[in-house]
């Protein structure tokens, strides 16, 4: 199967549904010029009126896209960075989130947020922030975020026919990642994990770099310790039953995100497994996390941020 | 714009109705029969019913909390017993009981009210853009008060309008007060309209207890945004009567606002300003004033009725966490 990397499989979702819904367009800040690969040609594809560039003013931006929503346009929103939609979270995250529940559920708000996110690049606080864990909270939202190139494209074809509002980032690392990507329409669910790697030790839940992450430590312990490795892809709607079903086999758990350690969706997901499956467990859950602190520029991320090397002492911890 | 008689006479009923529909409001939540929050529009509701009442069905209507929007959206033809059903925690509601007073009617162009004050100048900017792209000469007519150009939102919402031409009316019912916050002392100039002119927003200011002068500056600027000339900016200069919401004292800063203030506002009472011209000007009798008055009486008891028979929403914690997400 041909190959691809993980920015052209969102473009190629992008593309194809704009083709296949006229309702569906794409609103941000030069994303006409493109800041990101994945915005490059579209205008020329589709037109200004399909891939608008606003001034530097992101409430109005994101405001576009709500008011286009709710008279039944399907907007994508490119907010660059992920860190740049908490310069409009009340519209993000109560105006929209709440708006179908609370309105009675008389429209619903399709609207797709994406950006870039992620440490590790030098950019500091609000170019690195992750948000997936504060939209987690939100109620009314879904959240994904694409760990290969093949799931790029399916969960941003999902996202973009979902009837509700999406927060789908894609991390800055994995960019250029290439995999195996069909050429043909195709979605990946959200709610669905993948079970990257099967094992009977331990489990590691963990996604995109972190994901790479774990892999690379569940190999190199192959041998010594058996790890299952699990992408939840979606962590709303987060599928449970793989998780728990996981833990059945392991007894073991290890939590890695790139969130801060407190409040993190993993935080949730530990608590949730304490409630549905205390009695599968041999050994406290473990987390790997981004220490509660701001992200710092410079060259410090790499001792600070989720690493092979952490997840791997997580590993041998639990499993000691 | 002059008005012809059959506009002068709609809007007259209108601003009957909602005078009325006013009153049983204040009634209401002072005797524990309403859910949430009453901010009376008493004194106010001249310009709501200009802004709704020669608006098309799919124009897009975007009320404010003084009087909670029923003379924007009674005179654009909306049913307002599901307004009240709404507000007092019913199944009718518009939105099913569950939103106090966050009504909204999106088959008829109110597609949101919330708590943010000023938070609908950016869904504003969307709304807008769908009416051009569609090219079908909808416009927004976007109501808000002085107090919520404050927020930067407003600020953005004009630079779209005005950079791309958007059918989107800026209709500003100042009335000097933000809960007991003056204007004066919280805003620069002595209208707030002048800052559309740092957008080249043609900018008018009317005087907001005058029904037919602030229907006639509506109309200029619906015809203007239909045909795609862009944005005006209305600042209605109207009077709040009452206080912020029913239950927070009636200050002006600090202090309570004067006896003497309240007479010489009262001598500006919106619908014994529009009584007086339409019997100078002999297009209603007294005996037919009092049969509008009458009807809409009976048009709030009607709506009282239907919203006291019907059932109190109460939906099962299930029930509930099944419409959180759109099938």
């Amino acid at each position: 199967m041909r190959e691809i990397t993980l920015i052209e499989a969102i473009q190629e979702a992008i593309r194809e549904e704009m083709h296949l819904d006229e309702q569906v367009f794409m609103v941000g800040q030069d994303i006409r010029g493109s800041i990101f690969p994945h915005t490059k040609g579209l205008v020329e594809e589709f037109g200004e009126e399909r891939i608008v560039d606003t001034p530097l003013a992101e409430s109005g931006m994101y405001g576009l896209a709500m008011g286009a929503a709710m008279e039944g346009y399907r907007p994508i929103v490119d907010f660059m960075f992920a860190g740049f939609t908490y310069v409009t979270f009340s519209e993000v995250s109560v105006a929209t989130g709440q708006h179908y529940f609370l309105h009675g559920g008389q429209k619903p708000m399709p609207i797709v947020i994406t950006a870039g996110t992620g440490s590790g690049v030098r950019l500091a606080n609000d170019h690195s922030m992750a948000v997936h864990g504060t939209l987690f909270h939100q109620p009314g939202w879904k959240v994904a975020m694409p760990s290969t190139p093949y799931d790029a494209k399916g969960l941003f074809k999902a996202a973009i026919r979902e009837n509700n509002p999406v927060f789908i980032p894609w991390h800055f690392q994995l960019m250029m990642e290439r995999g195996e990507v069909p050429e043909e329409d195709y979605i990946v669910p959200f709610g669905v994990a993948d079970v990257k790697r099967e094992g009977s030790d331990v489990t590691v839940l963990a996604n995109s770099l972190q994901l790479k992450n774990a892999l690379e430590v569940a190999e190199k312990l192959e041998g010594e310790i058996s790890v299952e490795v699990i992408d939840p892809r979606s962590f709303e709607p987060f599928d449970m039953d793989t998780l728990l079903k996981s833990l059945e086999k392991t007894n073991r758990l290890v939590l890695v995100d790139e969130d801060w350690e407190k409040g993190g969706y993993v935080s949730t997901i530990a608590a949730r497994v304490i409630e549905q499956g205390f009695d599968l467990l041999d050994a406290p859950i473990k987390r790997v996390t981004f220490p509660n602190m701001p992200i710092p520029g410079g060259h410090m991320e790499p001792t600070i941020m989720p690493s092979p090397d952490k997840i791997e002492a997580a590993v041998r911890e639990v499993c000691a | 714009m002059s008005l012809d008689s059959s506009q002068m006479k709609t809007l007259f009923r209108n601003l009957v109705r909602s005078y009325h529909y006013d009153q049983m409001m204040y009634r209401r939540i002072t005797t524990g029969q309403l859910v949430g929050f009453y901010h009376p529009g008493e004194g106010a509701m001249a310009p709501g019913v200009a802004a709704g009442s020669f608006l098309n069905e799919d124009d897009i209507l975007s009320p404010h909390h003084r009087g909670h929007g029923q003379a924007h959206m009674l005179s654009k033809g909306i049913d307002l017993k599901y307004f009240l059903a709404e507000h007092t925690g019913k199944s009718t509601g518009c939105c099913q009981g569950r939103s106090s007073f966050h009504f909204s009617f999106p088959e008829q162009g109110v597609h949101m009210s919330t708590g943010f004050i000023g938070l609908v100048f950016t869904p504003a900017v969307g709304w807008g853009w769908a009416c051009k792209r569609r090219n079908s000469g909808q416009v927004v007519m976007l109501c808000t008060g002085d107090g919520s150009y404050g927020q930067g939102r407003a600020h953005e919402s004009m630079l779209y309008a005005a950079n791309w031409k958007l059918p989107i009316i800026f209709w500003c019912e100042n009335n000097g007060m933000a809960i007991h916050s003056t204007a004066e002392d919280m805003h620069p100039t002595a209208d707030i309209s002048s800052l559309a002119a740092g957008y080249d927003i043609p900018a008018v200011v009317v005087d907001g207890q005058d029904v037919f002068a602030c229907a006639e500056a509506a109309l200029a600027a619906i015809e203007r945004a239909r045909s795609g000339k862009g944005p005006t900016f209305i600042e209605c200069k109207v009077l709040r009567f009452k206080e912020h919401d029913v239950g927070t004292p009636d200050l002006a800063g600090y202090a309570p606002r004067s006896e003497e203030l309240h007479e010489e506002m009262r001598k500006r009472e919106p619908v014994a300003l529009a009584t007086e011209r339409v019997l100078a000007e002999s297009l209603f009798s007294q005996d037919e004033i009092d049969t509008i008055h009458d009807e809409a009486k009976a048009e709030v008891a009607a709506a009282e009725q239907f919203a006291d028979e019907s059932p109190v929403a109460m939906p099962s914690e299930e029930e509930l966490m099944a419409a959180v997400y759109a099938p």
